[in-house]
């Protein structure tokens, strides 16, 4: 099922939503590690290099995960791995955005943007969607 | 005029025809002066305007008829006779064209004066009459345009803008303060206007010129000027002719961006206080949903930890939602608040004391240095105690485990100053900046563990400035805060 993704980086500066989406997605056979703060998330990604990543947005900035996701893009592994942001900004705050246009995606260097709290489901169709 | 003593003058040089003349017309209940040649009778006409002026035609002095047209030249209302004996049809013409009113031939009998002076009476009435109504009329047209330029002074005094247009669309009236509000440069009376009108505003106008009668109701649209520069209220309505049709539209432009801007914020807090209460939620429904998922098998011990940290979300939940009343009553003033004299070294002392199990946890050591004289403050004691509760926890939640407390008191001229300082972790510089920002809180290595709603300090600093206080911090990342709080001493 698994095939392509194996290890799974999340990174969230809630320890709680780390925690559950950690377990739910175990669950569906994925290797996760788990950070709560950017500066240590880009550390372990350099050392594990992830088959994907998962940021938050909101977290010690409220821009944290555009500048996270704009980090690990500028690696050479991150260039060839889907990387997501999952928050739940969008709804909550107005704050709007959903990295498909042309325009956000020359300023928004992710892969897609997943809303909280994270469905296993949705998650596997993104990454499928990357495969392709 | 006086109708009862009508007055005259006669201007004669014949002393019999003057002096019995005089008597005859005081006996008559006439005001009566005489002059015995034309340049005293000029000169009494000078000072009084009489009623009824008699001139003799022949006199020594000045011509009968040059007297005449200085007379009605200074007095044009003044009624005036010719009198004389050498009677002829050229100077009876002559004189009347030059203002008199009627010709008397000498001699006359007092009947035929009389008769003549009650013709000459009347006539008097009607010109003063004229006068009268003449000046009237210049008053009144006066008045109107005093009227005019007031209520142009007026509407050129508005701060909105008003714009009158004619059903072609073309500016009848404009005031000043309309043309910034349309963000334009020039305006000519009689111009076409309506494409210099933003889109909505536009359709509004075409809209109400196009309606057949006109209907007593105004229409309202919003627009911005520079992407959000200024923000523009616009409320049109129709002015109607006297058969009902619609003669135009008159638009009043108002500048809503204070009231745009506290909008906006406004919003931005609300969705920020529905982001800061779905958080926690989010965490214990996550939590239950796993709990109860019997594809994921969790341990007992992990399903304790589960609820243990459920309940912590939702306690820190409900300091949040405590703390956003505080800050409502707090902005709607509704705080019942008890101003009474205050000793704040007891107030401090009570708070450590209250704070004595969290203290202990950290073994934190705290150090009250205060004079033994403190003046007063007079304030609400619950609000002083939440200042100095959020103040104080914030310095042994931030705390090193073994730090110290410092409590310093001072009387600073007309402010109580109270330190506290803190061996903590300290704040970076970016962090002070935004330190009494509503949900702002300090993100770092060190900071992951500790718990809190972001609206503590803002809620310090809303008490203290409600109070015409201050309050300051001075930090070194990693070293400690020092929070300063001025109150001021009632005197």
């Amino acid at each position: 099922m698994t095939n392509n993704y194996h290890t799974i980086l999340l990174i969230d500066d809630d320890i709680d939503l780390l925690e559950q989406n950690k377990i739910l997605l175990e669950k569906k056979g994925y290797k996760i590690y788990t950070a709560e703060s950017s500066e240590y998330g880009l550390k372990l990604f350099n050392d594990i290099k992830p088959d994907a990543v998962i940021v938050d947005l909101i977290m010690e900035e409220r821009d944290s995960g555009f500048v996270l996701c704009y980090r690990i893009k500028k690696t050479d592994h991150g260039k060839n791995i889907p990387v997501f942001i999952l928050t739940s900004a969008t709804y909550d705050t107005g704050f709007k955005f959903s990295a498909t246009t042309e325009e956000e995606k020359e300023w928004i260097k992710c892969d897609g943007v997943l809303n909280k709290p994270v469905s296993v489901d949705e998650l596997q169709a993104k990454l499928d969607n990357y495969k392709n | 005029m006086n109708t009862e003593n009508p007055t005259i003058l006669i201007i004669d040089d014949e002393k019999g025809l003057r002096e019995g003349s005089k008597r005859l017309l005081m006996n008559e209940g006439y005001i009566v002066d005489t002059a015995e040649n034309g340049a005293t009778g000029i000169l009494l006409v000078k000072d009084n305007e009489y009623d009824l002026v008699i001139i003799d035609l022949k006199m020594p002095d000045i011509d009968g008829l040059d007297v005449l047209t200085e007379i009605k030249r200074l007095r044009p209302n003044s009624v005036c006779f010719i009198a004389t004996a050498y009677a002829s049809y050229e100077t009876a013409v002559e004189s009347t064209r030059l203002g008199a009113y009627s010709y008397i031939p000498k001699p006359f009998t007092p009947e035929e004066l009389i008769f003549n002076l009650e013709k000459g009476l009347k006539h008097r009435q009607l010109l003063l009459e004229a006068e009268r109504l003449k000046r009237e009329r210049e008053e009144s047209l006066l008045e109107v345009a005093h009227e005019k330029s007031r209520l142009k002074t007026i509407i050129e005094s508005i701060s909105s803008g008003v714009l009158l247009v004619n059903t072609g669309g073309e500016v009848v009236y404009y005031n000043h303060a309309t043309l910034n509000k349309l963000a334009i440069d020039d305006l000519q009376i009689g111009q076409y206007s309506l494409d210099k009108l933003p889109d909505g505003l536009t359709d509004i106008v075409t809209r109400m010129l196009s309606e057949k009668k006109t209907v007593n109701k105004s229409f309202t649209t919003q627009y911005e000027i520079n992407n959000g520069d200024m923000y523009i209220d616009a409320t049109c309505s129709p002015v109607p002719q006297h058969d009902g049709t619609v003669a135009g539209v008159v638009i009043v432009l108002k500048n809503i961006t204070g009231f745009k801007k506290i909008e906006k914020i406004k919003n931005q807090f609300v969705s920020m206080v529905a982001h800061e209460l779905k958080t926690p939620l989010a965490a214990v429904l996550g939590y239950i949903r796993i709990m109860q998922d019997e594809s994921i098998h969790i341990s007992e011990s992990q399903q304790d930890e589960f609820l243990t940290r459920s309940r912590s979300r939702l306690n820190s939940l409900l300091d949040l939602v405590n703390d956003l009343l505080d800050i409502s009553r707090m902005e709607e003033k509704k705080v019942g608040r008890e101003i009474e004299e205050l000793d704040i070294k007891e107030i401090i002392r009570n708070t450590i004391k209250f704070l004595e199990f969290e203290i202990a946890k950290s073994k934190l050591l705290v150090n009250i240095n205060f004079p033994d004289q403190l003046p007063v403050i007079k304030a609400d004691r619950n609000e002083i105690i939440r200042v100095f509760t959020n103040i104080i926890s914030n310095a042994i939640k931030y705390n090193k485990e073994k730090g110290f407390i410092d409590i310093d008191c001072s009387e600073n001229g007309n402010y109580l100053t109270i330190k506290v300082s803190d061996s903590g972790i300290g704040m970076q510089p970016e962090e002070k900046e935004k330190l009494f920002q509503e949900f702002f809180r300090a993100k770092n290595k060190y900071t992951r563990e500790i718990t809190g709603t972001g609206l503590g300090l803002s809620i310090v600093k809303k008490i203290i400035e409600s109070y015409h206080g201050k309050v300051e911090v001075e930090s070194v990342f990693e070293k400690g805060s020092t929070f300063i709080v001025h109150l001021p001493i009632n005197k």
